[in-house]
């Protein structure tokens, strides 16, 4: 192992001039020295070929490997699929936001109102309770059908019972029968002499709720003379007409 | 709470592949190389290299990690995939390093008629002539018996790496290391092939 130290230092060139023709002079006159120094070449030689041949096949793993890439390159589908992945990502964010932004329609805030309020009815007392009771009763238990017969039925018998045409406008805007509900709650609406009366709020509703074309702007000029009148339902008045 | 390795069964299936011999091995080899092949293109896009040094590189790491394996040096502390790029990624890191200060050429050894060159034209005479003699066949096949350390220090050596740059691709310590270890690799080649050189003429 010296030796070979020593030969690779003369084939580094670290000799000095000296080292080098005493190096040299060894050559001829030791043939074993001269046969570690042929196989320390030749080595280096055939160890370089077995090198190149083991990265040869490496090569040759690598162009079947392109081969084969190639061949199952994505489709384009799959080539853009991040790129459609990131662009859906980014239309369901600016829907979500504009969902969660943007302001309710008049429909959505008309059905939210009915949700919140008429789902049921406090029971009314008066001097013909028992039948606005009945039909009360009949509402809260959903039987809403019965529910406007008996409150119809009241209404037309006594035609100055206010409160049978706001509980028939009611489950009429509930059965969404609203050409109804619209002719009970303007009737409601001409009462002049009550203290509050929700008839042009609930007129209004109704146009927001049936949303056929010019519903809208007729909602709009009667919650405007709610607000203006200060009339029952005033303050969902004015909210909604910022929102509008 | 203990490390659990994360070995999945395809590693499994690969390592004990290329701790086998003859052609499993070979098998083994070609495709831990088709595995992560597409490290080349990641490389090329990643650091501009050029496919060539993409590729050399790529088959560095994978004679790297062979070697590691065979000789059960892969701790198997994280996936195969984990592993290997690791090494490639910092065989990547030490081209561009080598690149930018422009070192590259400068240890390379120089090819073996130039190495000649220098030599007096009798001594000249003497080694070629026993270079012709000698059986290169028989020092690729004892190269199979060095054991797989060797052999890799040795395919590095023969491919004109530095021993700076074999310490860096193979995790020495330092150039002074791969030279002894190196030496001794080429010392115990020469013996095998002595021997059965000896052999053969009687």
């Amino acid at each position: 192992m010296d030796n070979l130290d020593y030969i690779e230092s003369y084939f580094n060139e670290e000799l000095t001039l000296e080292k080098k023709n005493e190096f040299e002079q060894r050559v001829i006159a030791d043939p074993v020295f001269a046969e570690e120094i042929a196989f320390y070449l030749s080595s280096k030689q055939a160890i370089a070929t077995v090198a190149k041949k083991q990265r040869e096949r490496f090569k040759d793993v690598y162009t079947t490997y392109k081969q084969t890439a190639q061949k199952q390159q994505p489709s384009l589908v799959r080539k853009l699929w991040p790129w459609a992945a990131a662009a859906a990502i980014l239309a369901g964010i600016a829907f979500g936001l504009n969902t969660w932004l943007r302001s309710p329609s008049s429909k959505e805030l008309a059905d939210k109102y009915v949700q919140e309020n008429f789902q049921s009815l406090p029971v009314t007392m008066g001097n013909k309770e028992d039948s606005l009771q009945a039909g009360l009763r009949l509402y809260n238990a959903n039987r809403l059908e019965e529910a406007l017969n008996y409150f119809e039925k009241m209404a037309s018998k006594d035609t100055s019972f206010f409160e049978a045409k706001k509980y028939a406008g009611i489950v009429s805007l509930r059965l969404e029968q609203y050409d109804k509900a619209i002719d009970y709650f303007s009737q409601l609406a001409n009462y002049s002499q009550l203290y509050a009366n929700p008839g042009k709020f609930y007129h209004a509703l109704t146009f927001m709720k049936r949303n056929r074309p010019g519903d809208q702007q007729q909602a709009k000029i009667l919650l405007e003379q709610v607000v203006q009148n200060d009339l029952e339902g005033r303050h969902f008045a004015q909210e909604w007409l910022k929102k509008w | 709470m203990p490390f659990q390795p994360t070995q999945n069964s395809f590693d499994r299936d690969l390592i004990n592949n290329l701790l086998q011999d003859g052609i499993v091995r070979k098998k083994a080899e070609d495709q831990l190389f088709s595995q992560y092949a597409y490290f080349i293109e990641q490389a090329m896009q990643k650091y501009s290299f050029q496919e060539d040094e993409a590729f050399n590189v790529y088959a560095d790491t994978v004679m790297a990690a062979i070697t590691k394996i065979t000789n059960r040096s892969f701790e198997e502390r994280s996936s195969l995939k984990t592993w290997i790029y690791q090494i490639f990624h910092n065989k990547c890191v030490d081209l561009v390093r080598k690149r930018t200060t422009n070192k590259n050429s400068v240890n390379r050894s120089m090819a073996i008629p130039d190495m000649l060159l220098q030599m007096a034209d009798t001594a000249k005479s003497v080694i070629q002539e026993l270079m012709e003699k000698a059986d290169k066949d028989l020092v690729a096949q004892k190269l199979k018996e060095v054991g797989e350390n060797c052999r890799q220090l040795l395919l590095r050596w023969a491919e004109g790496l530095s021993d700076k740059e074999i310490a860096i691709s193979m995790e020495y310590k330092t150039a002074d290391v791969v030279k002894t270890s190196r030496l001794r690799c080429l010392e115990k080649l020469r013996q095998l092939y002595k021997k059965d050189k000896t052999n053969s003429i009687g």
